[in-house]
């Protein structure tokens, strides 16, 4: 410890102890006068110092100094390779801020280690949402949770515009909890008990008000219900969602603006429910919380035996991370694995592979200077310097590119960053900034990168052999190897959506609308849902233009699933659920391939899709067959054709339609199919359903919108990948490039000599070519079979193109031919104009 | 660097024979280098090339202590003098050291 502390005293004194140490030599030598010789002085002082421990920071600074000046000799080369790690890193820094983003980075909310949220599990059901007496139930009664919070998100309309609102039910604590205060005016207070009030989110005031600061105090009508704004947020308060919503308002006023809504007395079937949030109080774990909530639900379930699942516990997540709050699913069986991880291997493992290629094209680049260097370094080694004290110059060299790379690829990261930004609707509040975890990570890879492209180059050049031509030809074959890969998977996204736009998914998609009429929210019950239902199918069918009108408790392609996890007939498998009518199969064009619908309501009758048949009764007939659902039996009365109602993206996704059953009535969605374009319909449609009930307000869609949201989102990535991929095949030909005209440099004489012997213009190219064949066809067989494992994580994602299709493999591998065989030619050329009386009379 | 005449110093018998003329009080530098070559009836010379480092590493070490002071030509010196854990370490060495020279002599001996 002491012997640190001096060292480091030493350190920051160097100047002062380096004088002293003059002095005392000198000294030493008035003494010894004449008494025997004293040796070179700054030498004796440079040992002396040298048992202080810190003289490898002098050569580092040496080093640095030099190798600053080197690059600034050759401002080409330098620019040429930090814009190439520029790129290498920048892609890495985008795709780990996103990962930041969500996994690692806390929500900008007060004391995020202490915020937990709960769902709920049951060995036979899990659920993301709580029902609300649930939770009211644990705020009374826990002891572990110092606050509980309850965030239900709904849709309101607004007087005057058409698209409704996302309004946030909240337990008025939540701003408090979250440490948030409001920008103007101020936010909802748990003591005040007050009338209906809302706080308006920046945006919404925005775009809706004109940002008026006369807005707070001023009365709105939410669902035709008067409503004072009390305050607006900042613009980076996050809450705990990942929607933008407008606006928040206390969740006691919820029955208000949704009349009839039994949120406070129900627990509702199919795991529905509001996100549950709490504080821990100080001094207990989550573990304890676990533990108390669980013997909580034990005790309600005496209470509420429909209410509460058997055995049903409640684990937590930390509640302040995008990744914890974003979806809500709920279903029966084992809940599915985390789907993030895999993706972000693949995304990893492509945006590393970017940095690979950049860094095999350094390495070709610094091996290439390294025979300008030639003699530089012959000079150094003839004065004295070891091979390591060479190597280790060298690799400062790197660092030092590498550094520079990083802090550009910092920049080009955080440029990405925000483009991805705006075509990824992400949160306003989010913040692009790159903090510590993103610096960091760009200078641990900046390091990574340069013992990547730098070491063995260094290694090479030391030992004087880098004029060696087999890690050129390696690194050649990794560039071809990683740009092959991406290739690849771009060319399967282009094919996937290729077929997203052109395949038909199974079900018509262009003229259909749905409306929520969103009556469970209102209390409904299910011979008023009923009534309501009947009234509203008969005004649909007085519409011209209306072909057809069905009932289905999931919209295809909306935001809600269930999914069920089951065994049956020895077969594990995840099916789609949904519970439709009769006339869904008309309305959705779905054919019935075997067997027939439903009867009627009621009955215990299924219809399953043909991929679920061919799954769970392979090669047998499925009518007839029972299906157990764990709810009961029902028996299969038809088959109809594959339609990706759920997961578009999924070929194999297996579908079970139940009929409805009455107590589903009031969570119902309609679905109208119209015989021309749906668009104009969507008002009247809407004002037709609000005036069977002047209280509900029905939600109008088309279909085609959310068919629109789900392909983008194919269309982003293989964008994205197929830029990716772009720039590596052009880095990897820029490589190429350098080879061919190294090696026609190098060999001139050669090649001079042989063309004086009468060598056909074929055999010098061949001569020039033969050592770049090997590298690239290995690099080609190693990147297809990469590509092939890789893209395995994607085949869920394809809309039915396998992840080995054909088509995309040769026309990556076709295309990456192409541009290699030019790139190699284009400098191969220059071989055949060697002149061989020049060359031969060259030195 | 060493002359026939002087014997190398074999590794760490240096930081010892510093520690052992500090004993007797504190010294400079040279001074440090003439007892050590006086004590062995001048068959040792230390070498300034290592006697410096040498004495850098002891400090460093905690071993010794420095101070600049007056020297007796009145000229600015460096004075080193032994702190508590140098003679500690100075015992151990000795130690060593004997354990060391008797058993190279035994084998030289037969």
């Amino acid at each position: 410890m002491n012997q640190l502390f001096r060292r480091i005293r030493y350190l920051l004194n160097r100047r002062r102890f380096d004088r002293e140490l003059a002095n005392e030599m000198e000294f030493h030598r008035e003494m010894a006068d004449g008494n025997g010789a004293f040796g070179n002085t700054l030498r004796l002082r440079e040992e002396a110092r040298d048992a202080w421990g810190w003289t490898w920071i002098d050569r580092l600074s040496q080093d640095l100094r030099y190798a600053l000046r080197k690059l600034r000799q050759s401002p080409g080369f330098t620019l040429a390779a930090v814009l190439m790690l520029a790129i290498g890193i920048g892609v890495n820094v985008a795709a780990f801020s996103f990962f930041n983003f969500f996994v690692l980075k806390p929500l900008p909310v007060r004391d995020p280690g202490t915020l937990l949220r709960f769902e709920r599990r049951s060995p036979r059901n899990y659920a993301s949402d709580v029902p609300y007496p649930e939770i009211a139930f644990f705020r009374e009664h826990s002891r572990t949770l110092s606050a509980v919070l309850a965030l239900d998100p709904s849709r309101l309309t607004i007087d005057g515009e058409q698209k409704p609102l996302t309004v946030h039910f909240v337990t008025p604590n939540f701003f408090h909890e979250l440490g948030a205060s409001a920008m103007l005016g101020r936010t909802l207070d748990e003591h005040a008990a007050a009338g209906p009030e809302v706080v308006l989110s920046y945006g919404f005031w925005q775009r809706h008000f004109g940002a008026d600061p006369l807005t707070v105090g001023r009365m709105i009508h939410l669902n035709n219900k008067p409503v004072t704004v009390i305050g607006i947020a900042y613009k980076d308060f996050s809450g705990l969602s990942m929607e933008n919503p407008d606006l928040w308002a206390a969740v006691d006023q919820q029955p208000y603006f949704l009349e009839g809504s039994k949120l406070f007395t129900e627990f509702p079937e199919n795991g529905g429910g509001v996100k549950m949030f709490a504080r821990l109080q100080p001094g207990f774990t989550a573990q304890a919380a676990e533990a108390e909530l669980r013997s909580l639900a034990a005790q309600l379930r005496k209470q509420q035996p429909a209410g509460i699942w058997e055995n049903e516990s409640l684990p937590s997540q930390p509640g302040a991370y995008a990744k914890n709050i974003t979806g809500s699913r709920s279903g029966s069986g084992k809940v599915d694995g985390d789907e993030l991880y895999p993706v972000v291997a693949l995304v990893g493992a492509l945006v590393l592979l970017i940095l690979g290629v950049a860094c095999g094209n350094l390495g070709s680049l610094l091996l290439a200077r390294g025979v300008a260097r030639e003699r530089e370094i012959a000079i150094r080694v003839s004065v004295g310097a070891g091979r390591g004290r060479l190597i280790r110059q060298l690799f400062t060299e790197s660092l030092l590119l590498a550094l520079l790379g990083s802090a550009a690829g910092l920049g080009l990261g955080y440029v990405v960053f925000r483009i991805l930004m705006v075509y990824s609707s992400t949160p306003a509040w989010m913040n692009p900034t790159p903090d510590w975890r993103v610096i960091v990570f760009a200078i641990a890879i900046g390091f990574g990168a340069a013992v990547l492209f730098g070491l063995t180059p260094a290694l090479q050049l030391a030992r004087q052999r880098h004029r060696a031509t087999t890690l050129r030809q390696f690194l050649i074959g990794a560039q071809v190897a990683g740009s092959c890969v991406l290739l690849i998977v771009a060319g399967l996204l282009v094919r996937a959506l290729d077929r997203a736009m052109t395949a038909h998914p199974g079900f018509e998609y262009q003229q259909v609308l749905s409306i929520a009429p969103g009556l469970a929210a209102h209390g409904y019950s299910p011979a008023a849902a009923r009534g309501y239902i009947s009234a509203l199918e008969n005004r649909l069918h007085g519409i011209p233009g209306v072909q057809s009108v069905s009932l289905a408790t999931f919209v295809p392609l909306g935001r809600g699933v269930a999914t069920m996890g089951v065994t049956i007939n020895g077969h594990p498998i995840e099916v789609h659920i949904n519970s439709v009518d009769s006339h869904f199969f008309e309305t959705m064009s779905v054919p019935l391939l075997r067997g027939r619908d439903f009867r009627g309501v009621d009955a215990h009758e299924i219809v399953i899709s043909d991929s679920m048949a061919r799954q769970v009764w392979p090669g047998e007939n499925p009518l007839g067959k029972i299906f157990n659902s764990g709810a009961g039996d029902f028996s299969v009365v038809g088959v109809a054709a594959n339609a990706r109602l759920v997961a578009m993206q999924d070929a194999s996704a297996a579908q079970a339609y139940f009929s409805v059953a009455a107590e589903e009535l009031p969570s119902m969605f309609m679905l109208v199919k119209t015989s021309g374009p749906p668009e104009g319909l969507v008002p009247f449609v809407a004002s037709i359903a609000h005036s069977i009930d002047p209280k509900v307000f029905p939600q109008v869609e088309l279909l085609k919108s959310s068919f629109k949201e789900r392909v983008q989102g194919t269309q982003y990535s293989a964008v994205a990948v197929g830029a990716l991929g772009f720039v590596a095949l052009l880095l990897a030909c820029f490589g190429i490039v350098g080879l061919v005209a190294f090696s026609v440099s190098q060999r001139t004489k050669e090649i001079g000599l042989r063309m004086a012997l009468g060598a056909a213009p074929r055999d010098i190219l061949s001569l020039v070519l033969r050592q770049l064949s090997r590298p690239v066809v290995a690099g080609l067989v190693v990147g297809v079979g990469l590509a092939a494992g890789l893209s395995q994580i994607l085949s869920k994602q394809l809309y039915g193109i396998s992840h080995l299709d054909p088509l995309a493999y040769f026309a990556a591998v076709g295309i990456f031919a192409l541009a290699v065989a030019f790139a190699a030619l284009l400098p191969a050329r220059r071989a055949l104009r060697v002149d061989p009386l020049l060359a031969l009379r060259q030195d | 660097m060493a002359k026939s005449a002087t014997p190398a110093l074999l590794q760490g018998t240096l930081d010892l024979l510093i520690l052992h003329a500090l004993q007797r009080g504190e010294m400079h530098g040279y001074a440090i280098a003439q007892c050590i070559h006086l004590l062995s009836d001048e068959a040792l010379r230390v070498e300034e090339g290592s006697l410096y480092p040498a004495l850098y590493r002891l400090e460093l070490d905690g071993a010794i202590k420095a101070r600049w002071g007056l020297s007796e030509n009145n000229r600015k010196a460096k004075y080193y003098d032994i702190t508590a854990r140098g003679k500690k370490l100075m015992t151990q060495q000795q130690e060593t050291w004997s354990r060391l020279s008797v058993a190279v002599d035994r084998v030289l001996a037969r």
